[in-house]
C-alpha cells in the first residue's frame, strides 16, 4: 500500500513537472503574480494629474498650488478656462481640476468663506478621494480654525501603511485557493481527455488510496509555490514583517491547500475537459474570494454578505496569515483560524472526495 | 491524347520538423478514381489536404490547366472541389434534418434552385437511400447513413474533383457498399476526378489506379492486377523462412530469393512487405517466453448472458450472449457504433450493466465488489493507446508495475524482457507520443500483460496501424495464446482480420449476428471470396 501510494504521488509529481506550460502557469502565479498584485494596485494617490484654471493675482493660489508636488502630485499645469479645463479632464488628461475664480483670494483676506472649485475624475474612485483628502488638508493648513486639536497617529502592524503588503499576501493567498482548485481538478480531468481514465478505474488499487495520493501530490506542489512565493516575494521583495510564527503560517497553508483540493475534487468530478475545469474554478472562486475580505474589508460588507463570509475558508485563513505576519498573535490565540480553515477545508474535501469516488 | 485532368508534381507537406509527405507526384483523368492506401500517418490526409487546396505544401499542383502552389492560389479552383475530411459525420450538424443539411449546403455554395437543382438533389437522396429520412436529425442517424448524407453534401455542388479522406473506415459493409456505388456512378455521369484514402485493401478493387503509401512516401502505383503480378513471385505458403531477406506472416510467407514452397496468390499487403524486403528491412519474428506465474486459468473465462445496455431509448447492446474459453482469440466485430466499445467497457465494468448476466473467470458479477480482485486477473488495451504521456516508456512500464505490486526485483527484468521480444527496446527513454504507432501499440500491450493476466482485452488494436505492424501483432496475440493459454477478446472494424481469430461474433446495431469460427462462416457462403464477402452476406440476411 505504501509502495503503490509512493508511486502514484511520483507519477503525478513526475507528469505535473513535464507539462511545462502548467509549470510556467504555476511560476508565474506564485512570483509576478504576486508581485503586479501588490505594486500595481495602488490605493494610495500618486502621480495624480493636476490642472488650473487662475483668475486671481496668482500669490495665494501659487501658494497653494505649490504645495502640490510629486510623488502624490504632477505639477499642476495652467489652463486658459474653465471649458478647456473642462475638455482636458473628459480627455483623461488631468484628473484633479482647481478653480480659483477673480473673488477668491478677496474673499479669503476678508476673511469670509473662499471658494476653490474642484473637478474630480471620480471614475477611479479610491486614487481620486485619496487626492481630494490630500486637498481638504492642504486647504486646512490655510483656514483659520478655532478649534486647536493636533491628531498624533499611530499606525499599527504596518507603519508606513504599504499597500503592497496586504495585497501581496492576499493575493499569494486567493492564489492558492485558485490554483488548488485547477491543479487537483487537472489531475483528473486530464486523465479523462487522454483516455487513461478507464486504465486508472481498472487498477487493482482502492479508489480512496489513488483519490488521496492524487490529491497530495498537488498539495505538495502547491506548498512548494507557497514557499517559492514567501520567500522570493513576500520577504524578498516587498520585505514583509513576520511578527509571529512562520511554521504557523505554513501549517495553516497546508490545511487550506486541502480545502481548495477538495472544491478540485468536486470541479473534477463534473467536469469532462480542462475547459468546463476553468469555468467551474472561476464560477466557485469568484463569490469565495469576494466574500472572504481579501478585496474589501468585511466589516464593511452588507450584513448578509457578512454572515455569508463566516462560511468562506478562505476568510479564516486570510484573517489566519494575517494575524501571524502583522499581528504576531502566538500560537494559542491562531486557533479560531485553524478551526474554521480544517472544519470547512474537512467538509469540503470529504464532499469533494465522495463525489468523484461515485465516478470509480 | 488530352493532357490529365489533375496532375499533382513533387508536393512535399512538413509540419515543423515533420516530413508529413515527400515528394509526391501523381496524375488522374476525368472519370477516374484515384486510390491512396496506406496505415495512419503515412501521409495520405496531408497529400489529400494540399490537393484541396486548404493546407499549405511545396511543389506544383495542375488542375484543368490552373497551376497552384498555395491554398491562395487555389481559392479560384474551390468551387469545383469538394472534400470530404476524416471522421464519421465530422461536416454534419447533430440537430439540422437530412433535408436541413441538403438546404445548407446548397446556401453555403451559393446553388440556384432550379429545376436541374432539384432533380439532381432527389437522385442524390435516392442514390444514397436516404429519400424516406429527409426529416431525421443528423444526430440519430447511423454511421453509415451519416457517411452517406456527408458523401452526397460533398457532391451537392458537382465538384469536378472530389476528394475523400478516408470515408469509409468504420462502416459497416453494407454501408460501404453503396458509398461505392453511389461514387461509381457520379464519376461516370459528372466525369468526377476521385481521389480516395482507404484503411482497407480490399477496396482497392473499386479503384482505378492505386497509390501505396508508407512512411511519407508513395512507394508503389498503377492498377491492382498490375501491383499484384509484380509480387506474385514473392508470396508462397507460409512456411518457416529458410534465409534472411524473407518474413513469415501468419498465412503468408515473403521472400526476395526463390523457396522451396508452394506459391500462395497475393493480396495488395504482400507490397508493404516486399517493399521492406527490398529496402532490406529486417523484421525478426516474434518469440514470447512462458509466463513467470503458474496461476491455473479457468477453461470457461467469460459467460455472458443477455447483456444489455442502454443509454437513454437507444439500446446500445441488445441481450448479447457470448461465451470465452482460455487459449482461444475471440474477435468481436463490427462497425463503428455496432456496441463492440460498449460491451467490453460492460465486461470491464466501465459501464454498469443494464440487463442479463454476467460471470468472469468462475465468479457471478453483481457489484463492485465482485470485481475487485478480479481486476489483477484482466489486462486492457484501450482504444487508441491511452497511456501517461507526460512519462517516459519506462515510467509508464514501471508505474504499472508498482500499481499492481510487483516487486523491484521481478519487475525491472520482466519489462527488460517484454521490450526486447516485443521489439521497443530502443525506445524506453521516448515519450509515447513519439513512438510510430506500431511501436505504442506492442508497449501498451505490455502494459497490459506486465502482469500476467489470464484475459486480455483489447479494443481496435490494430486501427490505424501499418501493415507489416498489423500483422506482427497478430503473431504476438497468437503467441501469447499459444504460450500463455490465456483468453484474449478483441474488436476490430477490418473485417478481413477475421481470418487470425478462433472464433468470431459479429455485431450489428447492438445485436449479435454471427457467432462461429471463421472457416464454418466461410463454408456457409460458398460464393464469398473473402471474409468481406461473407460478412456482407450476412449482413444483407440479418436486417434488423
Amino acid at each position: 500500500m505504501n509502495r503503490t501510494f509512493l508511486a502514484l504521488v511520483t507519477k503525478e509529481i513526475i507528469a505535473f513537472f513535464r507539462s511545462w506550460g502548467l509549470v510556467a502557469v504555476v511560476l508565474y502565479s506564485f512570483t509576478l503574480d504576486i508581485y503586479i498584485a501588490g505594486k500595481g494596485i495602488e490605493i494610495q494617490a500618486k502621480n495624480v494629474s493636476v490642472g488650473y484654471v487662475d483668475r486671481t493675482a496668482g500669490a495665494l493660489s501659487g501658494k497653494i498650488l505649490a504645495r502640490l508636488h510629486a510623488p502624490e502630485f504632477k505639477t499642476p499645469v495652467r489652463f486658459p478656462s474653465r471649458k478647456a479645463l473642462y475638455n482636458a479632464i473628459r480627455n483623461r488628461k488631468i484628473m484633479v481640476g482647481l478653480i480659483f475664480d477673480t473673488d477668491f483670494s478677496r474673499e479669503f483676506y476678508r476673511g469670509g468663506p473662499a471658494r476653490i472649485d474642484l473637478l474630480l475624475d471620480a471614475i477611479t474612485a479610491s486614487q481620486s478621494f485619496q487626492a481630494l483628502n490630500y486637498l481638504q488638508n492642504i486647504v486646512l493648513d490655510f483656514s483659520r480654525t478655532q478649534v486647536h486639536v493636533k491628531l498624533k497617529i499611530h499606525k499599527l502592524f504596518n507603519q508606513n501603511a504599504r499597500t503592497s503588503w496586504f495585497m501581496s499576501l492576499a493575493e499569494l493567498l486567493s492564489i492558492t485557493t485558485l490554483l488548488g482548485v485547477i491543479l487537483t481538478a487537472a489531475v483528473f480531468v486530464r486523465e479523462k481527455e487522454n483516455g487513461t481514465w478507464d486504465i486508472m478505474l481498472l487498477m487493482p488499487i482502492d479508489p480512496r488510496i489513488t483519490i488521496l495520493a492524487k490529491s497530495l501530490s498537488q498539495v505538495l506542489i502547491l506548498m512548494g509555490g507557497i514557499f517559492l512565493a514567501t520567500g522570493l516575494i513576500l520577504f524578498g521583495t516587498f520585505d514583509l514583517p513576520i511578527n509571529g510564527s512562520l511554521a504557523a503560517f505554513f501549517l495553516l497553508s497546508f490545511f487550506y491547500a486541502f480545502t481548495s483540493a477538495g472544491i478540485g475534487l468536486f470541479v473534477a468530478a463534473v467536469s469532462r475537459s480542462m475547459l468546463q475545469v476553468a469555468q467551474m474554478a472561476i464560477l466557485i472562486m469568484m463569490p469565495m474570494i469576494f466574500l472572504s475580505g481579501a478585496w474589501t474589508p468585511i466589516h464593511a460588507m452588507h450584513p448578509l454578505l457578512q454572515k455569508l463570509s463566516l462560511l468562506s475558508p478562505l476568510r479564516y485563513y486570510i484573517e489566519g496569515s494575517e494575524s501571524i505576519f502583522f499581528r504576531g498573535t502566538p500560537w494559542g490565540d491562531l486557533w479560531p483560524y485553524f478551526a474554521g480553515v480544517i472544519l470547512l477545508g474537512g467538509m469540503l474535501y470529504y464532499y469533494g472526495f465522495r463525489k468523484i469516488g461515485k465516478l470509480f | 491524347m488530352s493532357p490529365a485532368a489533375l496532375r499533382v508534381e513533387k508536393v512535399t507537406v512538413r509540419y515543423g520538423n515533420t516530413v508529413a509527405i515527400e515528394e509526391a507526384s501523381l496524375e488522374a483523368d476525368r472519370g477516374e478514381i484515384i486510390g491512396l492506401i496506406g496505415a495512419d500517418g503515412a501521409g495520405k490526409s496531408s497529400l489529400l489536404h494540399a490537393i484541396a487546396g486548404v493546407g499549405r505544401f511545396q511543389g506544383e499542383i495542375l488542375f484543368e490547366g490552373h497551376a497552384y502552389h498555395s491554398p491562395k492560389e487555389a481559392e479560384p479552383l474551390k468551387p469545383h472541389i469538394g472534400l470530404m475530411p476524416q471522421g464519421i459525420g465530422l461536416v454534419l450538424y447533430r440537430n439540422l434534418t437530412v433535408g436541413e443539411h441538403l438546404d445548407f449546403f446548397a446556401d453555403i455554395r451559393n446553388l440556384k434552385r432550379n429545376e436541374a437543382f432539384l432533380s439532381y438533389r432527389e437522385r442524390l437522396l435516392e442514390m444514397a437511400g436516404l429519400a424516406p429520412f429527409t426529416d431525421r436529425p443528423a444526430g440519430k442517424l447511423s454511421g453509415g447513413m451519416m457517411q452517406k448524407l456527408s458523401l452526397i453534401c460533398t457532391l451537392l455542388h458537382r465538384p469536378k474533383l472530389l476528394i475523400l479522406d478516408e470515408p469509409t473506415t468504420g462502416v459497416d459493409p453494407l454501408s460501404r457498399l453503396e458509398l461505392w456505388e453511389i461514387l461509381d456512378n457520379i464519376r461516370r455521369e459528372e466525369g468526377t476526378v476521385a481521389l480516395i484514402s482507404t484503411a482497407y485493401m480490399q477496396e482497392a478493387a473499386r479503384m482505378d489506379r492505386i497509390h501505396l503509401f508508407d512512411s511519407g512516401r508513395i512507394i508503389a502505383r498503377g492498377t491492382a492486377e498490375a501491383l499484384l503480378a509484380g509480387v506474385r513471385n514473392y508470396s508462397y505458403e507460409p512456411v518457416p523462412c529458410p534465409s534472411e531477406r524473407c518474413i513469415q506472416t501468419g498465412h503468408y510467407t515473403y521472400a526476395l530469393d526463390p523457396i522451396d514452397a508452394p506459391k500462395k496468390e497475393p493480396t495488395l499487403e504482400a507490397l508493404f512487405f516486399v517493399h521492406a524486403l527490398q529496402e532490406g528491412r529486417r523484421i525478426p519474428p516474434i518469440e514470447v517466453s512462458p509466463r513467470e506465474s503458474d496461476e491455473a486459468i479457468p477453461s470457461l473465462v467469460m459467460e455472458a448472458r443477455g447483456l444489455t445496455k442502454r443509454f437513454g431509448s437507444f439500446v446500445a447492446d441488445d441481450h448479447i450472449d457470448m461465451r470465452l474459453q482460455s487459449g482461444e482469440i475471440l474477435g468481436l466485430l463490427g462497425a463503428n457504433g455496432a456496441g463492440k466499445t460498449t460491451f467490453i467497457k460492460m465486461l470491464l465494468g466501465l459501464y454498469p450493466i443494464d440487463g442479463g448476466e454476467l460471470t468472469l473467470l468462475g465468479r457471478p458479477i453483481r457489484s463492485a465488489e465482485d470485481r475487485r480482485h478480479l481486476k489483477s486477473r484482466i489486462g486492457y488495451v484501450s482504444q487508441h493507446f491511452a497511456l501517461y504521456k507526460d512519462m517516459t516508456v519506462r515510467e509508464n512500464l514501471l508505474y504499472f508495475a508498482q500499481m499492481h505490486r510487483l516487486p523491484l526485483t521481478r519487475a525491472l527484468p520482466r519489462i527488460q524482457r517484454l521490450a526486447e521480444e516485443l521489439g521497443f527496446a530502443p525506445y524506453m527513454e521516448a515519450l509515447p507520443s513519439e513512438l510510430p504507432l506500431g511501436i505504442n501499440q506492442r508497449f501498451s500491450l505490455a502494459a497490459a500483460i506486465l502482469h500476467e493476466p489470464v484475459v486480455l482485452f483489447l479494443d481496435e488494436p490494430t486501427s490505424g496501424v501499418d501493415a507489416i505492424a498489423r500483422s506482427q501483432f497478430w503473431q504476438l496475440l497468437q503467441r501469447l495464446k499459444e504460450v500463455w493459454g490465456i483468453a484474449i477478446l478483441i474488436t476490430t472494424h477490418y473485417m478481413s482480420e477475421a481470418e487470425y481469430c478462433d472464433r468470431v461474433v459479429l455485431l450489428k446495431q447492438g445485436r449479435k449476428i454471427a457467432d462461429d469460427t471463421p472457416q464454418h462462416l466461410m463454408a456457409r457462403y460458398p460464393e464469398a471470396k473473402s471474409f468481406e464477402e461473407a460478412f456482407l452476406q450476412l449482413y444483407k440476411e440479418k436486417v434488423i
